[in-house]
């Protein structure tokens, strides 16, 4: 496995000064259009040199006739051309000195025998010169860390963790809203189309080496290099969590064989093999697949299985106990001291078995600092698992009852709520144990919203939490035996 | 090797069971003690060597799926029954029938199956699975790429569904785990070595009551076209 990020052929796709840009107009309508505009929009900071044949400027940008015509030699190239022109293109890049490419232009091996022989001429044009690129038939990659975002969506969430590689450009762009939602971010994101020259397996490299991304994300139709994927992720996985979520798992996968091993042998069950063989944590959504890496990169990981669910309110502590006990987690019985520890915290309607279920508390701060500070010192539990809702009016109400006028009450609640999920979410990021929170409120909820913002993971449901602290879980149990193996 | 170099010569598709079985032993891959015979009195004989309850097996280089041929019987108890079983096999294979298989008879209740086969993009893939003959309607198995380390093939086995009868079992002993490890390894290590086997069936692997593994039946399928025999 490479030493440096500097040596991964992605370090120049994910990361350059200069940028020749191929396929953009001043026509809206152009996907390279679209492309130049997500990067001017995110601020990328380095020189742009758009190629054009007729037009002199684009999008503001003074435009060249060729490649040979820039005035210094850019480190990457975009090429969103039409097809039959991009190994050409290649070619003159080569011949300017360009080392690093990104080939979006689709009609190459994924339409037939033709795209197949063009392919391949891409790929000898480039080996000629050194190139490596990434493509063709993707839609780009995205550094937020750089302002760097070379994809046809706009990127609007700030520098995330979760780096991705993934074999449809959709759960790169597509997905920039959604993670946005929940605070989160990609710090990179490479779609890897076809992956003539640089595949999912170079991604994980790049991945691993990474100082902005916490946990390594992928989407996998098909592994084509085998081996050296089973051999690189095990080499990853033990500092960095894998999370992958693997597409065409169904049984129509099924080979014909003589035996029964062949017959046997769907490429459902084979991946599953290849992904625990390879340490990989396997998610079943792309929900999920998020879930887990939101979870894995803000929590620390759990000794063992053993939950203490949280809450305030039975039906809600009740499913998330249900949604454990499915996803193979054990809810043990609250020690003595801990009982006796919690007992000046609670009123007469509470509960101190597990779930424990406070019903109501004299204070908040008790609900969220106080009382899981007791939980989290029980040495018969691993993690723990919070239901949490904060309703602004409720609060409100409580405020001008002390005689505030309701516009004074409401700047109150605010800057209460503020302060509670403040507090709460920093309580949550130091623990040594795994905290995870969860709520039917999402945030359109302030304290929820400002939980978000500062990066606490607050799943939507019971049951979404309790599998992501199942799949940390597991991943402790993939890394006792990857160190069995080299002991 | 030499079985497999002669089987290819020969253009058959499959090892014969006694052959695939001699393979795996070389191995170390516990199978029945069994004795080829091409006579009825050869047969009986071998049955004495063995001892009684033995099971007699019909033999052809085209025969891949016995049981369903008719050309199977267990338990037989003694010399006569030994040779009513030969006598009918032989007539039902009729032309296919070119001798049979003398075995010792294993039993025990837990059956697993253990294969191998190939994946183009990881090549080598090792199979374990509840075996028996409900092994395709329960489909309850795992696979591993090979190689992998005995950690990896432990895990193997954790990952069954139904990895409780590895434990101790209606009064019979837990498998005897570092065999049941040795023989995974051990199956992906052939698959490596010889290019020229396609795939592999232990089917079943039994569990006798004393937790030890014997392959009861087992099939090696060659590849096709001769041109890939081995140096």
């Amino acid at each position: 496995m490479m030493r440096k990020i500097e040596d991964s052929p992605l370090y120049g796709i994910a990361n350059p000064k200069s940028i020749a840009m191929f396929g953009a107009s001043n026509k809206y309508t152009a996907m390279g259009t679209s492309i130049l505009t997500s990067i001017l929009q995110m601020g990328y900071e380095g020189p742009i040199y758009p190629v054009h044949p007729s037009e002199t400027t684009v999008l503001g940008h003074t435009a060249y006739k060729s490649v040979l015509d820039l005035p210094e030699t850019p480190d990457l190239a975009i090429m969103v051309l039409p097809t039959r022109i991009v190994p050409d293109v290649m070619e003159d890049c080569g011949k300017k000195g360009i080392k690093y490419a990104i080939v979006v232009s689709g009609g190459f091996k994924e339409i037939g025998k033709d795209g197949a022989v063009l392919e391949d001429r891409l790929k000898q044009t480039a080996d000629k010169y050194g190139i490596r690129f990434l493509g063709p038939n993707c839609i780009g990659a995205v550094n937020t860390h750089l302002k760097f975002n070379a994809s046809f969506l706009p990127c609007e969430h700030p520098p995330g963790f979760i780096g991705m590689a993934s074999q449809s450009g959709s759960f790169i762009t597509q997905m920039f809203a959604y993670l946005g939602r929940y605070g989160l971010g990609f710090s990179t994101g490479f779609s890897v189309g076809n992956e003539a020259n640089i595949d999912i397996v170079d991604c994980m490299e790049y991945l691993a080496q990474c100082p902005n991304t916490k946990v390594i994300s992928l989407y996998i139709e098909s592994i084509r290099r085998g081996r050296e994927f089973i051999d690189t992720a095990r080499k990853i996985a033990p500092h960095k969590p894998i999370v992958a979520y693997y597409a065409g798992g169904t049984e129509a996968g099924r080979r014909a064989g003589l035996s029964h091993t062949g017959a046997l042998a769907g490429e459902e069950r084979v991946y599953d093999g290849v992904f625990r063989q390879s340490g990989v944590i396997r998610a079943h959504s792309i929900e999920e697949l998020f879930d887990f890496c939101w979870c894995l990169g803000t929590c620390a990981l759990p000794k063992g299985n053993r939950v203490i669910v949280q809450t305030h309110s039975g039906g809600p502590g009740a499913v998330a106990a249900d949604a454990c006990a499915r996803n193979g987690l054990e809810l043990p019985a609250l020690s003595e001291s801990t009982r006796q520890n919690l007992s000046e915290y609670l009123p007469q309607t509470a509960s101190m078995n597990n779930p424990v279920d406070l019903t109501f508390t004299k204070n908040n701060m008790d609900f969220f600092v106080e009382i899981p500070r007791i939980l989290k010192a029980e040495q018969n539990a691993d993690a723990l698992l919070m239901y949490l809702m904060l309703p602004r009016r409720n609060i409100t109400m409580f405020i001008e009852s002390t005689g505030l006028s309701t516009e004074e009450a409401q700047a109150e609640t605010e800057k209460f709520i503020a302060e509670q999920s403040r507090q709460l979410a920093e309580e949550m990021l130091a623990s040594e144990k795994p905290w995870v929170g969860f709520s039917y409120y999402s945030g359109e909820s302030p304290f929820i919203r400002g939980l978000y913002d500062a990066g606490a993971p607050v799943l939507p449901g019971p049951n979404r939490a309790a599998r992501a602290l199942g799949a940390m879980v597991a991943y402790k149990a993939l890394l006792e035996k990857l160190n069995m193996s080299e002991e | 090797m030499d079985i497999i170099d002669q089987a290819l010569a020969r253009n058959q598709r499959a090892l014969s069971e006694h052959e695939a079985k001699k393979l795996l032993s070389a191995y170390g891959i516990p199978v029945t003690r069994e004795i080829p015979a091409v006579s009825r009195e050869s047969a009986v004989d071998a049955a004495g060597q063995l001892g009684y309850p033995v099971v007699l097996k019909g033999a052809g280089a085209d025969l891949m799926h016995k049981t369903e041929s008719g050309a199977v019987f267990v338990n037989i108890e003694d010399e006569a029954g030994l040779a009513g079983a030969y006598d009918t096999v032989a007539e039902r294979l009729g032309g296919a029938f070119e001798g049979v298989l003398v075995q010792e008879m294993v039993s025990g209740k837990r059956e697993l199956v253990l294969g191998l086969h190939r994946e183009p993009q990881f090549g080598p893939c090792v199979m374990l699975g509840l075996g028996g003959v409900l092994t395709e309607v329960i489909n309850d198995t795992v696979f591993r790429v090979a190689p992998f380390d005995e950690a990896e093939a432990r895990d193997m086995a954790a990952g069954l569904r139904s990895r409780d009868i590895l434990k101790a079992f209606r009064g019979e002993a837990a498998a005897d785990m570092d065999t049941l490890v040795h023989c995974l390894c051990t199956l992906g290590r052939i698959g490596l070595e010889h290019d020229s086997i396609a795939e592999i069936d232990i089917n079943p692997m039994i569990i006798t009551p004393d937790g030890g593994l014997r392959a009861v039946d087992a099939l090696v399928v060659l590849k096709e076209g001769k041109d890939d025999a081995e140096n």
